[in-house]
């Protein structure tokens, strides 16, 4: 059953109109009646003790801190993991008698205006007792160094240990390469802030909360925990959301703080995170350090591989994803998409005085891509050939799908060799060479790089179980109705905020019913209208989401299908449904008709029909809990300017599987924002810290993301292999595109590189490490020289 | 609210007169005072352009410019681009090209792509990029609102032709 806008169609987003005037209405454009602004006081220093907060007399109704909120039992935010030696932290919506990072809230000023919150702000001093600073992770690991949290034995969230003996191929394996690698600190940068809207609706009773969120449900079980208010008594909803990459993912102290304001003054409150607060209280992701060794054999096949990863786990743990997620899931990916048996890693979450991680696009996976694919290369380098070969002699091959790895991860479907081989194709490796062998008449360096990846996405349930964390995805449910005049709403608990999940969601319940877009409107991002999900995270909301709202529709199919053979007086097992409408033979009734029979003429109904009638709620869960693995082969050219360090991207490259794509254009537009995301990891994006643990970027003049100039025009090349898992084959896609492209410019620029003896490891490679990379190389070079004529 | 200031300006067409503080961007002037939300807010440093407004017919950052500086002068958000033909071609190449996502930068960009296809009518996409720069949006990887500006650019040297 193939419609021309259902699954598979390039349509055009119902989302456009409304933003594209300027009629969006996101948490910023809310104003209710009497509404109050807050501004919060954050904290100036990484670590320290609050000796008191001192609050102008004539403010001292306009500013609250923790022991007002402690004092009506407000409980911190806990996300603790059931993961063995996890350590447990507290963070208190405001800072209770410490602050372990720079930008933590410490009090909350309210005032008509955003402005007037802000002076008030300006004169609440917080007098506080400096604590030695943990701001790095190495050093935060060290016997001796400053607790985070003092209780704890340790600055270590948690440690994991995955596979085993590896002892025996270390000691015989022909090609053994070690690296050290690093990932920056990063902000998200949605476009739009966090913010929140509270009030009190004195009608239903209830906490209202509008917030930018990308969970709302998830967001309502965590202010029920924090503020001791029954479920029903908080109505989370997320209106039109600007971006959310992660940075929305998550329950914050802020909304805590909101919610208990609006629960106790008489009016609604109000804020909005300004790009300052972002940038110094939200560089909360990305931060790993990798020791990693791999063993080959001559001809580069990979024997094992073994390594120790830290990852920056900030000060807190957040909710719901833990401080261990981030570090577990290296544990876990670390081996990427390749086939070898033997496996050790090491993982650790540090506790360090800065913001809390939370996961970024991509989560681990872009930091693990970014080591695994420069491990690739340096077996490559060590063996002689040329890197793409060394993929294909590791990589998964499709006679083998699915597949269980070294970490029992369930690869489900794909060709991974042959991404690479279209990739290599496609950008046209040869020419490349060529032109590296005649030299640029600028004096710039060519380099070609490569990373391939796949990416678990939509988990199912036994991943979450067993990382013990405060939310675990079940089944994900949908609601479908069809409304007395023929239309359909659907009602998911996911939540849109770029996906395009309006038109796609509505693509999948036409594709099923028939039932044209323009009149399936789809219901999202509200608690109080909408069945209970996780939310919006993990590439999931198409596999699962979208999973259950052609199941609901499918169901809805059935009853439709009845009351129609009973209109035209024909049998159930005779009728079909095309195009929106129920046929028995030659004879013909829209669902429009069937609807008003249900709604408005119910005598005229079969005495047997469904009692359900035409909404039902239905769950749904992919044939495999182990999730969908879409993959992609990236592969980029550039030219390194070896005077200024300066890269240019000249030609990149993707080659992806996403299984079926239900809107061809929307998996396009996910894939070049994740690659210009990636772009930004790769070049431009870090927030460096100070040794006090102070972030010393705070504009966007000093925190660089990618604009027009910097991205170039991608190409896209899809294969489409179905996940035998899943409605309509679809796997998840919405973060892959940011997971390869530091590897495969780290690879690109070290192959430009390679004549001059230099390399870079870390991200992001800016021009001063590119540079520093080339100096280091010529000083050992002209050391090693001197000491040979000695 | 003290020492503000009277002033009088033309908003979308429309005469507005109203008392306002010094410090007081014309951004938070016109989304909390005129409830013309669709003007953004991306980072109030100037940078993203998400705020991007006309000033007399010319691309501003409204969120360094005081409302007080407006006085006299006349104002155009991305609601009053509803009649203009040159913005209702944009509208319709972005949604065929997928020039958005979350929508939160769109206003700012149509602002600033309005002036680049009077602008720079032989723009080719380079130059398109260079000159919408001063734009950042976080989702689309900027591939389809070249596409978008480049579709109305043809369409236009079409029609001329």
């Amino acid at each position: 059953m193939a419609h021309a806008s259902g699954v598979g169609a390039r349509v055009r987003r119902k989302e456009d109109e409304r933003l594209l005037r300027g009629r969006g209405r996101f948490v910023g454009d809310i104003a209710l009646p009497g509404m109050k602004e807050l501004a919060f006081v954050r904290s100036p220093v990484a670590h320290a003790r609050i000796r008191g907060v001192d609050i102008p007399e004539e403010h001292r109704a306009a500013v609250f801190i923790w022991a007002d909120l402690a004092m009506d039992g407000v409980k911190p935010i806990r996300a603790v993991s059931g993961l063995p030696g996890f350590k447990a932290s507290e963070q208190p919506a405001l800072a209770d008698g410490k602050v372990r990072f720079v930008g933590e809230p410490v009090a909350v000023c309210i005032a008509a205006t955003r402005a007037e919150a802000e002076d008030i702000a300006a004169q609440v001093f917080v007098d506080v007792e400096e604590l030695p600073v943990n701001a790095d992770m190495l050093e935060a690991v060290k016997p001796g160094a400053p607790r985070v949290h003092e209780h704890w034995s340790d600055n270590v969230f948690l440690e994991t240990n995955v596979g085993g003996a590896i002892a025996e191929i270390a000691a015989t394996a022909p090609v053994k390469v070690t690296r050290t690698i690093r990932t920056a600190r990063q902000c998200m940068v949605p476009l739009e802030g966090k913010g929140v809207v509270a009030h009190w609706d004195r009608h239903v009773e209830q906490l209202v909360l509008t917030t930018a969120t990308q969970m709302p449900h998830i967001v309502r079980a965590g202010l029920s925990e924090c503020l001791g208010l029954d479920q029903g008594l908080i109505r989370v909803v997320a209106p039109d959301v600007g971006g959310g990459f992660g940075w929305k993912g998550l329950l914050q102290p802020e909304e805590v703080v909101a919610g208990w304001l609006a629960r106790h003054l008489d009016h609604p409150v109000r804020w909005t995170e300004d790009r300052r607060e972002h940038l110094v209280a939200a560089a909360n992701c990305r931060e790993h350090h990798y020791e990693i060794t791999a063993y080959a054999d001559e001809r580069g096949r990979l024997l094992g591989l073994e390594a120790d990863a830290w990852v920056d786990a900030g000060a807190y743990s957040v909710y719901p994803f833990s401080a261990c997620l981030e570090a577990a899931q290296v544990g876990s990916i670390l081996p990427g998409p390749y086939d070898f048996r033997h496996y050790r890693c090491r993982t650790f979450s540090v506790c360090t005085n800065k913001p809390p991680i939370v996961p970024y696009r991509g989560v681990a996976r872009t930091g693990v891509c970014f080591a695994m694919e420069q491990m690739i290369d340096a077996v490559a380098e060590a063996v002689g050939r040329e890197p793409w070969e060394v993929r294909l002699e590791n990589l998964v091959p499709p006679d083998k799908m699915p597949f269980d790895n070294v970490t029992k991860k369930h690869f489900d479907s794909g060709d991974y060799p042959e991404s690479v081989r279209r990739a290599v194709a496609a950008i046209e490796l040869d020419g490349w060479r060529a032109r590296q062998t005649r030299g640029e008449p600028d004096g710039r360096l060519i380099g070609v790089g490569v990373a391939t990846y796949c990416e678990q996405s939509a988990h199912g349930t036994a991943v979450y179980y067993g990382w013990g964390i405060p939310m675990v995805p079940g089944h994900e449910q949908a609601q479908a109705r069809i409304t007395p005049d023929g239309g359909l709403e659907l009602r998911v608990g996911v939540q849109s905020h770029g996906q395009s999940m309006e038109t796609t969601f509505a693509q999948v319940a036409h594709e099923v019913l028939g039932i044209e877009l323009a009149r399936i409107k789809l219901v999202h991002g509200d608690t109080a209208l909408t069945p209970y999900s996780t939310g919006t995270w993990g590439s999931r909301s198409m596999v699962m989401a979208g999973g259950a709202v052609a199941t609901a529709c499918r169901t809805l199919a059935e009853r439709v299908l009845r009351i129609g053979a009973h209109l035209l007086q024909g049998r159930p097992e005779d009728a079909r449904l095309v195009d929106g409408c129920v046929r028995v033979g030659q004879a013909s009734i829209p669902i429009r008709d069937i609807a008003h029979t249900w709604y408005r003429a119910p005598q005229l109904l079969p005495p047997d029909v469904d009692r359900g009638g035409l909404e039902t709620t239905c769950g749904y869960k992919p044939k495999s809990d182990h999730g969908t693995f879409s993959y992609a082969t990236h592969a980029v050219a550039v030219a390194v300017d070896p005077e200024l360090g300066s890269v240019e991207i000249l030609d990149y490259v993707v080659v992806e599987d996403a299984g079926t794509m239900v809107n061809p254009m929307v998996v396009d537009g996910q894939i070049y924002g994740g690659v210009a995301q990636g772009i930004g990891t790769a070049l431009y994006e870090r927030m460096p810290y100070d040794d006090e643990g102070q972030p010393l970027a705070s504009t966007f003049m000093d925190y660089l993301i990618p604009g027009f100039t910097e991205v170039p025009h991608v190409r896209i090349l899809h294969m489409m292999t179905p996940s035998p898992y899943t409605e309509f084959g679809v796997k998840g896609i919405g973060e892959g595109g940011a997971i390869a492209p530091p590897a495969a410019l780290c690879n690109a620029i070290n192959d430009a590189l390679r004549p001059l003896g230099a390399r870079v490891t870390d991200s992001p490679m800016t021009p001063e490490r590119i540079i520093a990379a080339i100096h280091d190389a010529s000083t050992s070079a002209a050391a090693s020289t001197a000491e040979a004529t000695r | 609210m003290t020492h503000s200031k009277t002033i009088t300006l033309t908003v979308n067409g429309k005469a507005v007169t109203a008392a306002v503080e010094p410090r007081t961007h014309l951004a938070d002037f016109l989304r909390e005072r005129q409830l013309l939300t669709g003007t953004h807010l991306g980072c109030e440093h100037g940078v993203c352009g998400a705020c991007t407004i006309l000033i007399d017919g010319e691309p501003a950052r409204s969120c360094i410019t005081l409302a007080v500086a407006c006085d006299g002068h006349a104002v155009t958000t991305v609601e009053g681009l509803d009649g203009d033909p040159v913005a209702a071609d944009l509208r319709e190449a972005f949604s065929t090209e997928h020039g958005l996502q979350c929508g939160f930068c769109t206003p700012g960009m149509l602002v600033s792509a309005r002036d680049v296809v009077l602008r720079r009518p032989t723009a080719d996409d380079n130059q398109i990029r260079v000159e919408m720069s001063g734009n950042l949006c976080r989702c689309t990887g900027y591939v389809g609102i070249v596409n978008a500006i480049r579709r109305v650019l043809d369409a236009r040297k079409t029609a001329a032709e």
